[in-house]
This record gives C-alpha cells, structure tokens and sequence, in this order.
C-alpha cells in the first residue's frame, strides 16, 4: 500500500473501531428496535392484516425495516463521531495531518455506511430466518441499499459537521429523519392512505427509497423504479458535492 | 519566483510572511506576522494569553484558515502544498485533544497511519516513544483513564511518531509536574541536537531561556520583538528575558529586581 491507501485506509479503520468498540450500543441496540419490530408489526400486527396488494404484511414490512435500519444507522453513526471528535478535540489530529478533504469526507462517509451495513444485513439474516423473504430484484436491490446508504452516511456528516451540540444532532435525527421515514410507508402503502396523506406522502423523500428497497425484495412498488433510482442518484452526488465543498473550505472544522 | 529567493525559502524551516487571521467576528487575532525558523533551530514564541501564538500555530498546521499572507514549511506552501507541509510538521497542542475511544497504543499507531506510515515501522515507531516516554504499561488503556501528567506524555509521542522535521510544541509543559517537565526538556533538547527544529510556546520564560535558540515575542496579534535572550534583554534595557518580558507586558513593577529593591 502507498501512503495515500494507509492514510485513508486508517481513516477509515479509526471509524469502524469506534463503533465496534460500543456495539451494544451501535449494533445490539439497533438490531433489537428491528426485531421487536417485525414481532409487534408482523407477528401481532401481520395476524389481523395478513396480506397488503398480495404479499403477506409481515414480508410486505420487512424491506422496509431493513432500509430503515440502514439508513438510521448510517446516518446516527457519522452525525454523532463527527460531532464527538469535533467536541473532544481529536479531529484535529485528522485535519492536521496530510488527508485531503474528500480522504476525510470519504473516511467518515464509510463508518456510517459500514455500520448501516452490518445492522441491515444481520437484521436481513435475521428476518430470512424467521419468513420466507424473496429477493426479486437484485439488480434494483444492491444499487437501491448501497445509494440508500451512502446517502444517509453523508447527511449524517452533513449534520455532525454543522452541529455545535449533540441536542442539534438529536434533533435531527428524532424530529425530521424518524417521521419522514415512518411517514414513508414503512409499515403500510400509502395507497391505503386517504386524501390528502397519499398526496402529501408523495412529498416524501424517503417514500421512494422504501418504494426501491421493497421493488427488490418483493418485487411491489408504487412509484417508476427508474425514475427513483436516478433521482436518488442525483441526490446522493448532490449532498456529496455540498459536503466536500464544507470538507474543503474547513466549515466548521477548521477556525 | 527567482532562483535565489527559492533556494532561502527551501532553506527555512518555517517561512510565515505578513499572516493575518481574522475571525468572522471580527476579531484580528494576527496582524500581519512574519517569522522565520532555520531548519535544526529551536525557537520559542513568547507572549501574554490571546496574543495570537495558538492561531499562528494553527494557521501552520491547517486546524485554521489564514485571511492572508503566507506559510511555507520547508518549502512547502501550507494551504496549496498542504500535504508535504502538514507531512514535515508534528504539532503537540496545548489543549489534550485525545481521543477517548482510542487506547494509548491505538492512539500512536493511528495518528502514524493518517501521516501513510507502512504498519511494521508503525509498530517499531510505536514501541520505541511508548518506552521512551514510559507509556509502555499503560499501551493497552484507553486515553480517558490516564491522568493528565500521562495524557502529555502521550500527546508529545504522538506529536512524535511520523518524525516530523518541524515539531510544534504548543505549551508542552503547562501544569505537569517537575519531573516530568524536565524530563520533557531533557527529550526537547536531544531530538534538537538530532537535526529536528522546534518551535515551543511557553509561560515559562527560564524554560525559553534555557532551551531556545532564539526567541520572539508576539503581543496582540503582531511579533513585538526577536532575537537571542540576552538580545531582548539588552532592547528593553533590563537584565533578562523575564524583566524584557515584564516591559513587553507593560508590568516592570512585578520585576523581581524591582521587589527586591523595594524590599531593601
């Protein structure tokens, strides 16, 4: 490896050790808030439902955690590093050294993404075991949860990066990300919704992701695949761009 | 620019050149500083709180964004070169910014690996500063369990570990006991002798006196005075770089001549 790889490539370790030296707290806990929610929404919920637009409820439910799971983890993980090593002081031990600002943005990016990961794909191993989960769409599906994630990943920085209390990275994540996400037909289709609910779900972001992750797994959707998938394309590069252009002008990190 | 103006800038351990930092609020916390440090010199900055020696460190070491003027580090222009520049510099800074997930081994083998160290000279590197600075035992525990005496030791190792040819040393001994604070001098001056330039900010003005080359002093924002010690003593028209201090300041009456006379 060149200095450049060892660089990023610790970087990028320094992340991941962090959360894996917490995992009650960045794994355990995650993956428990799933299972209760696939045993409240598909075991309790699922025997009264039984199908939505043909697919058992508890199936219907389940991509959706799982992007759930990705994207809040991704998203908690790099918000609230950034924040604590900018609090603590240490992130000047990164800044100083030699890494470019997209080797940082990249580095920290990956932490949160690495962790959605894993919460995602245990809570995928999890679910497989207990239901009988089809994966229809692969070709949609690993694109779908890898922009998912990377998306989330770089809000996460977004908002650790500008944070100046950990109340502001709380606030984020339990005054706009939760609702959007639960409001984006995790656990029902908005096509069951009444008017004005539909119309307005349709506003939501989030709505679409759950819409891809579910058209590869169970192969429903209720928006264009492509059209999404693009859009959600564009989106990630687009708070990509706004966040290296932060990472380059020091906002925030550098006085 | 000219060869031979080239050829000094290549030469100068730390070139800063009319620096101005001013801060969104207004604040000018530098004033157009010009400083220069010959590689293999050991150099202190001197000054009263809020004089602005931090933020010239931190516009050397990246953590700020100069508003003007020029920084270059061996040659290195510190905010176009930044990579080279940050490479050659090692900064211990006065607050212990540790991070308290890492453990004291991690902490060094990590801070080597974002300066692109190969993992074997890592842990070489690594072993030799923990024995060096008697962290050995201490190696597998996290940084927010040392006491404060350890969290310094471990902030000038990691200042350490990439062989920076310009070490930083921003207060290194603010509140650590006697011995270590010697021991820290004793390590200051053999890794000068070794051909690495320091530059040290200090409250202590017989540690300047007894470590550094030569010394400035920085008062709101802008370099007031530089030379040997005995120099700035001779400019101020007192006997030592303390009195120099003091007139600097605009204290002469807390001279310890100045008591002792009155007491007599």
């Amino acid at each position: 490896m060149n200095a450049a790889q060892i660089r990023f490539s610790t970087l990028w370790r320094r992340e991941v050790n962090r959360f894996m030296k917490i995992k009650k707290q960045t794994l355990g806990a995650p993956l428990l808030e799933t299972f209760l929610y696939i045993t409240v929404f598909g075991a309790a919920l699922g025997s009264r439902i039984k199908q939505l637009h043909g697919i058992d409820y508890v199936v219907f439910v389940i991509p959706g955690l799982i992007m759930m799971a990705w994207s809040i983890n991704a998203f908690a993980n790099n918000s609230s590093s950034i924040l604590q090593q900018k609090f603590q002081g240490a992130i000047q031990d990164q800044l100083s050294s030699p890494a470019s600002p997209a080797e940082l943005l990249l580095a920290f990016s990956l932490g949160g993404f690495m962790r959605g990961l894993l919460v995602a794909g245990l809570t995928f191993v999890a679910a497989s075991l207990l239901v009988d989960l089809p994966v229809d769409h692969i070709l949609v599906l690993v694109p779908s949860l890898f922009l998912v994630g990377f998306f989330f990943s770089q809000l996460g920085v977004l908002i650790g990066v500008r944070a100046e209390q950990f109340d502001d990275v709380a606030f984020a994540q339990t005054f706009i990300l939760q609702p959007l996400i639960f409001l984006g037909g995790v656990f029902y289709s908005a096509q069951l919704l009444p008017q004005p609910f539909q119309t307005l779900t349709h506003f939501n972001p989030i709505y679409y992701m759950i819409n891809l992750v579910r058209y590869g797994f169970v192969g429903f959707t209720e928006v264009s695949i492509a059209l999404s998938l693009l859009t959600l394309a564009a989106a990630t590069a687009a708070i990509f761009v706004v966040n290296l252009r932060l990472f380059s002008q020091g906002y925030k990190l550098r006085a | 620019m000219p060869a031979t103006v080239s050829a000094v800038l290549q030469e100068q351990a730390l070139h800063i050149e009319e620096l101005v930092k001013r801060y969104p609020t207004g604040v000018e916390a530098l004033r157009g500083v010009s400083l220069e440090i010959a590689p293999g010199e050991l150099f202190g900055l001197l000054g009263p709180n809020g004089a602005g020696k931090s933020t010239l460190i931190h516009c050397a070491t990246g953590l700020a964004q100069p508003s003007a003027g020029a920084i270059r580090i061996f040659g290195h222009d510190a905010i176009v070169d930044y990579g080279p520049a940050r490479q050659a510099v090692g900064l211990a800074p006065q607050e212990l910014n540790l991070d308290w997930f890492l453990t004291v081994e991690e902490t060094l083998d990590y801070h080597a690996g974002y300066f692109g160290m190969p993992r074997r000279e890592r842990r070489e590197r690594t072993r030799e500063l923990l024995e060096t600075f008697s962290l050995t035992e201490k190696r597998d525990e996290r940084t927010r369990t040392l006491s404060g005496g350890m969290k310094r030791r471990l902030i000038l190792a990691r200042a350490m570990m990439h062989r920076p040819r310009l070490l930083i040393l921003d207060e290194p001994t603010a509140g650590v006991d006697v011995e270590l604070r010697l021991e820290l001098w004793h390590y200051v001056q053999r890794i000068n002798q070794e051909g690495t330039t320091i530059l040290l900010t200090t409250h202590y003005l017989e540690e300047a006196e007894q470590l550094c080359d030569r010394i400035a002093f920085i008062a709101e924002g802008q370099i007031v005075g530089e030379g040997t010690s005995g120099e700035l003593a001779a400019r101020y028209g007192v006997a030592n770089l303390e009195d120099a201090y003091l007139a600097l300041v605009g204290r002469k009456e807390l001279s310890r001549s100045h008591i002792e006379v009155a007491a007599s």
